[in-house]
């Protein structure tokens, strides 16, 4: 069975100490259930990393969802586009016929700044805090001339640019690459500007079987793994192979030879390496070309293949849970022609990455590619 | 973030007799994937493993040095992934202001709190 989104919706994105997870999470599905046109879904996946015990029921009750399946899934970063991709399976097999899929998460009351390392990590115990991690990629790519700083920042100018046109982002701004190169050294060779911000948000999606309806965004094919050893026999920085193996699964659940035909993407850009050595992986551009397409203006509002015209995670801002879906939400946006400020024009062709990291000697905890079209 | 349990998860390094030391790990004899960790099975391809201790010297992979707050911890410090010779790639702290890509480390006393640590060689 064909599979479409059916509605989205998103709260802001940024500190939002001030309001509660029930009123995040109330924003988000109430404006899912409006752009469905309906209420009435049969099941529930919730997406959260760092939500307490019993978070999603909470969340559901004070919206009168209750007396359903409610199933929470933890996935890292990408634990939103695992909701959705469980909710896309859920509707496929028809298991249900009307899904709710849901992330959402809290991070200015849960951290002053980055995440704190996991002590049951042997990395984490270590000291590896997530900048770090994607800092050593970031090492890796200059020292082997994949990259220059300049191209680094390039992607933190673009994509502050971009979010200029999102009144939903957490941070805008028309920054210079010297701006961005001069911020505050974070793990070197990471800068503040090139580092996603704490954050709190939710967003959803209501999924179903297609019918054919004018604002109805097919999902032609989504994809779900886990990471596999990563380690000195490697070729790669890492989440590259991972990114790579998920987005293969993608194409061909969609009928894809490659990304060729794709218009617009939402990818995991939590640090400006990650979306370099991402658009390399999707096979946006050639492996080592990620920085050149950046600073060239490739990916881009108004270049070849515009990545992360929301802002991305640098920029919207990244509450780990709701990340996906509102990832998802901005390419449904896109490709109902929605955009406002930020529409690539004739977008026909989506996709969304997400990639979730934090367990050492793994490429990544867990990666979610999806694939969707245009009404 | 969850509470640490008693065991501690990093790797354990040992001194050996010759004075140096080594991490204390695992080698999978039908695939070859090595680990520093104590684990029952091959990470790669499921098989039982036998113990394997790696090093004393390796090479960087990567490094960075961490300018921001970590809890229990006081930045700036240097990180390194390093490839044990032989062995498995470790996250490791290093002695000394930093740790150029490709350059030759071994592996030194772990810290008062159980840090892998190498030390640049010259
Ligand atoms: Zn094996």
């Amino acid at each position: 069975m064909t599979v479409a989104v059916h509605g989205v919706g998103t709260s802001h994105f940024g500190r939002q100490p001030h309001r509660d997870l029930v009123a995040l999470a109330a924003d988000a599905v109430q404006e899912a259930f409006l752009d469905a046109g309906t209420d009435d879904i049969d099941a529930v996946w919730v997406g959260t990393v760092f939500g307490p015990p019993g978070v999603a029921q909470r969340v559901l009750r004070a919206m009168g969802v209750t007396g359903i399946p409610v199933v929470t899934v933890e996935n890292a970063c990408a634990s939103g586009t695992t909701a959705f991709a469980e909710a896309h399976e859920a509707v496929r097999t028809g298991r249900h016929g009307r899904v709710l899929a849901l992330g959402l998460e809290q991070m200015s009351t849960a951290f002053a700044g980055a995440i704190t390392p996991e002590p049951t990590d042997p990395e984490g115990r270590s000291g590896l805090a997530l900048p770090a991690l994607y800092a050593m990629a970031a090492a890796r790519y200059l020292h082997l001339g994949l990259a220059t700083p300049e191209q680094l920042a390039a992607v933190s100018v673009k994509n502050h640019a971009h979010a200029l046109h999102n009144p939903r982002a957490q941070y805008s701004g028309r920054h210079t690459v010297a701006e961005v190169l001069a911020s505050r050294m974070i793990a070197d060779p990471l800068t503040l500007l090139q580092c996603c911000p704490t954050s709190d948000g939710a967003a959803a999606a209501v999924l179903a079987p297609a019918t054919g309806g004018a604002r109805e965004v097919t999902v032609r094919g989504v994809a779900l793994r886990s990471g596999a050893p990563w380690n000195h026999r490697s070729p790669h920085v890492w989440g590259h192979d991972l990114v790579r193996r998920t987005a293969m699964d993608a194409f061909a659940a969609a009928e894809l030879l490659d990304a060729t035909d794709v218009d617009v993407a939402e990818v995991h850009d939590a640090f400006t390496i990650g979306e370099i050595v991402t658009t390399e992986a999707l096979g946006f551009v050639a492996p080592g070309d990620g920085g050149k397409a950046a600073a060239a203006g490739v990916t881009a509002l108004g270049g070849v293949l515009p990545v992360n015209p929301s802002g991305g995670l640098l920029s919207r801002g990244h509450p780990l849970g709701a990340t996906g879906l509102a990832q998802l939400a901005e390419i449904v946006w896109q490709l109902r022609g929605e955009a406002r400020g930020r529409q690539v024009e004739g977008a026909r062709l989506g996709l969304v990455e997400t990639m979730g990291g934090g367990v050492s000697v793994l490429d990544g905890n867990s990666c979610v590619v999806a694939v969707l079209e245009a009404p | 973030m969850s509470q640490p349990s008693t065991v501690d998860p990093r790797p354990r390094v040992e001194q050996g007799p010759d004075g140096r030391y080594r991490v204390e790990g695992i080698r999978c004899p039908s695939c070859g994937e090595v680990a520093a960790f104590a684990w029952p099975r091959c990470p790669a391809c499921r098989s039982g493993v036998g113990p394997a201790s790696f090093g004393p010297d390796g090479t960087v992979w990567s490094s960075t040095v961490v300018r921001i707050p970590v809890p229990g911890r006081t930045p700036p410090y240097v990180l390194a992934y390093v490839d044990l010779d032989d062995g498995p790639r470790v996250l490791a702290h290093v002695t000394g202001p930093g740790a150029p890509i490709g350059g030759r480390v071994r592996l030194a006393p772990p810290s008062a709190d159980g840090d892998v640590t190498v030390e640049v060689l010259a």
